[in-house]
Protein backbone atom coordinates (compact mmCIF):
# COMPACT_ATOMS: atom_id res chain seq x y z
CA UNK A 1 0.00 0.00 0.00
CA UNK A 2 2.61 2.11 1.14
CA UNK A 3 4.84 1.83 -2.27
CA UNK A 4 1.97 2.32 -4.40
CA UNK A 5 1.08 5.48 -2.44
CA UNK A 6 4.73 6.92 -2.81
CA UNK A 7 4.59 5.41 -6.62
CA UNK A 8 1.51 7.19 -7.37
CA UNK A 9 2.39 10.53 -5.44
CA UNK A 10 6.24 10.79 -7.12
CA UNK A 11 3.98 10.13 -10.52
CA UNK A 12 1.82 12.87 -9.84
CA UNK A 13 4.91 15.18 -8.82
CA UNK A 14 6.13 14.43 -12.22
CA UNK A 15 3.12 15.67 -14.22
CA UNK A 16 3.74 19.04 -12.38
CA UNK A 17 7.20 19.08 -13.14
CA UNK A 18 5.93 18.38 -17.15
CA UNK A 19 4.14 21.73 -16.48
CA UNK A 20 6.70 23.62 -15.03
CA UNK A 21 9.27 22.77 -17.42
CA UNK A 22 6.54 23.76 -20.63
CA UNK A 23 6.04 27.02 -19.50
CA UNK A 24 9.63 27.47 -18.47
CA UNK A 25 10.51 27.17 -22.29
CA UNK A 26 7.73 29.61 -22.69
CA UNK A 27 9.03 32.34 -20.26
CA UNK A 28 11.97 31.85 -21.85
CA UNK A 29 10.61 32.13 -25.50
CA UNK A 30 10.26 29.23 -26.81
CA UNK A 31 7.55 28.67 -30.13
CA UNK A 32 5.83 25.52 -27.59
CA UNK A 33 2.11 25.69 -30.13
CA UNK A 34 -1.38 25.31 -27.97
CA UNK A 35 -1.30 21.54 -27.96
CA UNK A 36 2.16 21.42 -25.66
CA UNK A 37 0.37 24.19 -23.29
CA UNK A 38 -2.59 22.05 -23.37
CA UNK A 39 -0.92 19.32 -22.40
CA UNK A 40 1.13 21.16 -19.49
CA UNK A 41 -2.43 22.41 -18.02
CA UNK A 42 -3.93 18.94 -17.85
CA UNK A 43 -0.60 17.64 -16.21
CA UNK A 44 -0.73 20.74 -13.64
CA UNK A 45 -4.67 19.96 -13.04
CA UNK A 46 -4.00 15.66 -12.15
CA UNK A 47 -0.77 16.61 -10.76
CA UNK A 48 -1.71 19.24 -8.55
CA UNK A 49 -4.81 17.77 -7.05
CA UNK A 50 -2.76 14.25 -6.96
CA UNK A 51 0.35 15.11 -5.22
CA UNK A 52 -2.10 16.85 -2.65
CA UNK A 53 -4.69 14.02 -2.15
CA UNK A 54 -1.74 11.44 -2.35
CA UNK A 55 0.62 13.43 -0.43
CA UNK A 56 -2.22 13.62 3.10
CA UNK A 57 -3.20 10.15 2.12
CA UNK A 58 0.83 9.02 3.12
CA UNK A 59 0.42 11.25 6.12
CA UNK A 60 -2.07 9.97 7.52
CA UNK A 61 -0.51 6.43 6.75
CA UNK A 62 3.11 6.76 8.11
CA UNK A 63 3.76 6.36 11.28
CA UNK A 64 5.63 8.92 12.07
CA UNK A 65 4.04 11.79 10.10
CA UNK A 66 0.74 13.63 11.02
CA UNK A 67 -1.00 15.98 8.56
CA UNK A 68 -0.17 18.82 11.08
CA UNK A 69 3.92 18.77 10.78
CA UNK A 70 5.38 21.89 10.16
CA UNK A 71 6.91 20.36 7.01
CA UNK A 72 3.75 19.28 5.37
CA UNK A 73 1.62 21.93 6.74
CA UNK A 74 4.02 24.49 4.79
CA UNK A 75 4.42 21.83 1.56
CA UNK A 76 0.31 22.56 1.79
CA UNK A 77 0.87 26.72 1.61
CA UNK A 78 3.72 26.19 -1.25
CA UNK A 79 1.35 23.61 -3.07
CA UNK A 80 -1.48 26.57 -2.59
CA UNK A 81 1.34 29.25 -3.55
CA UNK A 82 1.64 27.04 -6.80
CA UNK A 83 -1.82 26.31 -7.93
CA UNK A 84 -2.93 30.22 -7.38
CA UNK A 85 0.16 31.50 -9.05
CA UNK A 86 -0.29 28.57 -11.43
CA UNK A 87 -3.73 29.58 -12.33
CA UNK A 88 -2.50 33.11 -13.04
CA UNK A 89 0.06 32.43 -15.86
CA UNK A 90 -2.33 30.03 -17.55
CA UNK A 91 -5.31 32.81 -17.55
CA UNK A 92 -2.65 35.54 -18.46
CA UNK A 93 -1.15 33.07 -21.39
CA UNK A 94 -4.61 32.48 -22.06
CA UNK A 95 -4.97 36.35 -22.77
CA UNK A 96 -1.50 36.86 -24.76
CA UNK A 97 0.08 38.92 -22.07
CA UNK A 98 3.67 37.69 -20.83
CA UNK A 99 3.20 35.57 -17.92
CA UNK A 100 7.28 35.00 -16.94
CA UNK A 101 7.29 37.09 -13.52
CA UNK A 102 4.02 34.94 -12.28
CA UNK A 103 5.22 31.51 -13.67
CA UNK A 104 8.73 32.08 -12.12
CA UNK A 105 7.52 32.35 -8.56
CA UNK A 106 5.46 28.83 -9.54
CA UNK A 107 8.24 27.29 -10.44
CA UNK A 108 10.00 28.38 -7.09
CA UNK A 109 7.01 27.01 -5.18
CA UNK A 110 7.44 23.90 -7.18
CA UNK A 111 10.96 23.54 -6.12
CA UNK A 112 10.33 24.50 -2.49
CA UNK A 113 8.00 21.66 -2.42
CA UNK A 114 10.71 19.61 -3.67
CA UNK A 115 13.14 21.04 -1.30
CA UNK A 116 10.41 19.83 1.92
CA UNK A 117 9.65 16.84 0.29
CA UNK A 118 13.47 15.52 0.68
CA UNK A 119 14.93 16.91 3.58
CA UNK A 120 11.60 17.02 6.09
CA UNK A 121 12.77 19.50 8.16
CA UNK A 122 11.45 18.84 11.73
CA UNK A 123 10.40 15.32 10.96
CA UNK B 1 8.02 -0.75 7.58
CA UNK B 2 5.73 2.71 6.73
CA UNK B 3 7.97 3.68 10.06
CA UNK B 4 11.19 3.00 8.50
CA UNK B 5 10.77 4.44 5.06
CA UNK B 6 9.79 7.73 6.77
CA UNK B 7 13.86 7.95 7.97
CA UNK B 8 16.41 8.59 6.10
CA UNK B 9 20.35 9.80 7.02
CA UNK B 10 20.62 13.79 5.99
CA UNK B 11 23.81 13.12 4.20
CA UNK B 12 21.84 11.64 0.97
CA UNK B 13 19.14 14.39 1.15
CA UNK B 14 21.60 16.72 -1.26
CA UNK B 15 21.90 14.01 -3.84
CA UNK B 16 18.77 12.43 -3.91
CA UNK B 17 17.13 16.34 -3.83
CA UNK B 18 19.44 16.38 -7.39
CA UNK B 19 18.43 12.90 -8.53
CA UNK B 20 14.31 14.11 -8.49
CA UNK B 21 14.90 17.40 -9.52
CA UNK B 22 17.03 16.11 -12.94
CA UNK B 23 14.51 13.27 -13.54
CA UNK B 24 12.15 15.74 -13.29
CA UNK B 25 13.41 18.20 -15.60
CA UNK B 26 14.48 15.24 -17.99
CA UNK B 27 10.90 13.75 -17.94
CA UNK B 28 9.66 17.19 -18.41
CA UNK B 29 11.32 18.25 -21.06
CA UNK B 30 10.74 14.42 -22.95
CA UNK B 31 7.26 14.96 -22.87
CA UNK B 32 7.21 19.01 -23.89
CA UNK B 33 9.87 17.49 -26.75
CA UNK B 34 7.08 14.57 -27.97
CA UNK B 35 4.37 17.14 -28.08
CA UNK B 36 5.69 19.85 -29.92
CA UNK B 37 7.16 17.32 -32.36
CA UNK B 38 3.80 15.46 -32.96
CA UNK B 39 2.50 18.40 -33.26
CA UNK B 40 4.87 19.79 -36.25
CA UNK B 41 4.33 16.78 -37.79
CA UNK B 42 0.33 17.15 -38.07
CA UNK B 43 0.96 21.38 -38.51
CA UNK B 44 4.29 21.68 -40.07
CA UNK B 45 5.44 24.09 -37.86
CA UNK B 46 9.62 24.90 -38.00
CA UNK B 47 10.08 26.53 -34.55
CA UNK B 48 8.50 22.96 -32.84
CA UNK B 49 10.90 20.85 -34.40
CA UNK B 50 13.78 23.58 -33.15
CA UNK B 51 11.95 23.18 -29.69
CA UNK B 52 12.07 19.31 -29.52
CA UNK B 53 16.18 19.78 -30.73
CA UNK B 54 17.09 21.95 -28.05
CA UNK B 55 15.32 20.72 -25.72
CA UNK B 56 16.76 17.52 -26.23
CA UNK B 57 20.18 18.92 -26.22
CA UNK B 58 19.97 21.69 -23.60
CA UNK B 59 17.80 20.27 -21.34
CA UNK B 60 17.28 16.40 -21.69
CA UNK B 61 20.74 14.88 -21.96
CA UNK B 62 22.27 17.79 -19.10
CA UNK B 63 19.36 16.31 -17.12
CA UNK B 64 20.07 13.04 -17.62
CA UNK B 65 23.91 13.35 -16.86
CA UNK B 66 23.28 15.19 -13.62
CA UNK B 67 20.23 12.27 -13.14
CA UNK B 68 23.03 9.45 -13.87
CA UNK B 69 25.88 11.25 -11.95
CA UNK B 70 23.67 11.62 -8.30
CA UNK B 71 22.12 8.07 -8.28
CA UNK B 72 25.64 7.15 -8.17
CA UNK B 73 26.53 9.18 -5.90
CA UNK B 74 23.27 7.86 -3.76
CA UNK B 75 24.65 4.40 -4.02
CA UNK B 76 27.74 5.41 -2.95
CA UNK B 77 25.80 6.90 0.17
CA UNK B 78 24.08 4.19 0.64
CA UNK B 79 26.62 1.57 0.46
CA UNK B 80 24.93 0.19 -2.79
CA UNK B 81 27.65 0.37 -5.39
CA UNK B 82 29.56 -3.14 -4.14
CA UNK B 83 26.75 -5.31 -4.66
CA UNK B 84 23.44 -3.61 -5.80
CA UNK B 85 20.35 -4.93 -5.44
CA UNK B 86 18.04 -5.59 -8.60
CA UNK B 87 16.13 -2.39 -8.27
CA UNK B 88 19.41 -0.46 -8.60
CA UNK B 89 20.53 -2.56 -11.34
CA UNK B 90 17.14 -2.07 -13.21
CA UNK B 91 17.54 1.82 -12.69
CA UNK B 92 20.93 1.32 -13.90
CA UNK B 93 19.84 -0.33 -17.12
CA UNK B 94 17.06 1.79 -17.98
CA UNK B 95 19.03 5.19 -17.94
CA UNK B 96 22.01 3.39 -19.83
CA UNK B 97 19.32 2.37 -22.80
CA UNK B 98 17.41 5.55 -22.24
CA UNK B 99 19.99 7.55 -22.98
CA UNK B 100 20.92 5.50 -26.25
CA UNK B 101 17.34 6.66 -26.93
CA UNK B 102 18.36 10.52 -26.06
CA UNK B 103 21.28 10.50 -28.46
CA UNK B 104 19.45 9.06 -31.47
CA UNK B 105 16.27 11.51 -30.85
CA UNK B 106 18.95 14.15 -30.01
CA UNK B 107 20.55 13.40 -33.57
CA UNK B 108 17.22 12.70 -35.38
CA UNK B 109 15.68 15.96 -34.06
CA UNK B 110 18.91 17.98 -34.98
CA UNK B 111 18.60 16.80 -38.73
CA UNK B 112 14.84 17.21 -38.93
CA UNK B 113 15.75 21.15 -37.66
CA UNK B 114 18.32 21.42 -40.10
CA UNK B 115 15.88 20.39 -42.75
CA UNK B 116 13.08 22.15 -41.59
CA UNK B 117 14.71 24.97 -41.49
CA UNK B 118 15.71 24.73 -45.68
CA UNK B 119 12.18 24.25 -46.36
CA UNK B 120 11.69 27.77 -44.15
CA UNK B 121 14.07 29.34 -46.19
CA UNK B 122 13.22 28.34 -49.54
CA UNK B 123 9.34 28.99 -48.90
CA UNK B 124 8.46 26.10 -47.91
CA UNK B 125 8.46 24.50 -51.87
CA UNK B 126 9.12 20.85 -50.01
CA UNK B 127 5.76 20.57 -48.12
CA UNK B 128 4.26 20.97 -44.71
CA UNK B 129 6.15 17.06 -43.99
CA UNK B 130 9.58 19.01 -44.61
CA UNK B 131 9.02 22.18 -42.70
CA UNK B 132 6.92 19.94 -39.75
CA UNK B 133 10.07 17.54 -39.24
CA UNK B 134 8.71 14.50 -41.59
CA UNK B 135 9.60 11.31 -41.18
CA UNK B 136 12.35 11.72 -38.43
CA UNK B 137 10.01 13.97 -36.32
CA UNK B 138 8.17 10.98 -36.00
CA UNK B 139 10.66 9.42 -35.24
CA UNK B 140 11.98 10.97 -32.29
CA UNK B 141 8.59 11.23 -30.98
CA UNK B 142 8.41 7.17 -31.04
CA UNK B 143 12.18 7.25 -29.15
CA UNK B 144 11.16 9.74 -26.83
CA UNK B 145 7.94 8.00 -26.05
CA UNK B 146 9.63 4.72 -25.28
CA UNK B 147 12.06 6.98 -23.30
CA UNK B 148 8.90 8.20 -21.23
CA UNK B 149 7.68 4.81 -20.94
CA UNK B 150 11.27 3.62 -19.61
CA UNK B 151 11.49 6.74 -16.94
CA UNK B 152 7.61 5.20 -15.40
CA UNK B 153 8.39 1.75 -14.95
CA UNK B 154 12.36 3.30 -13.25
CA UNK B 155 9.79 5.79 -11.15
CA UNK B 156 8.02 2.59 -9.95
CA UNK B 157 11.00 0.94 -9.03
CA UNK B 158 12.70 3.58 -7.30
CA UNK B 159 9.66 4.02 -5.21
CA UNK B 160 8.98 0.70 -4.51
CA UNK B 161 11.95 -0.63 -4.37
CA UNK B 162 11.28 -4.55 -5.01
CA UNK B 163 13.86 -6.64 -3.87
Amino acid sequence: MYDWLLFLHLLAAFLIAVTAVTYSAVALGAATGRPAIRVADACWNVGGIGTLVLGIWLAIYVEGYEVWDGWILGAIVLWLVATGTGERARTELAAGRGAAAVHWVRTLAVLGLLVLMVWKPGA
Amino acid sequence: MTLFAAIRPDEWNLPLFLHVLAAMVLVGTLVLVAVSLAGASQGGSVGAVRLGFRGLLLAALPSWIVMRVTAEWLASEENLDEDPPGWVDAGYMISETTLLLLIAATVCAGVAARRAGRVEAGGGGTGRAGAGGGGLGRAVVVLVGIALVAYVVAIWLMATKPS
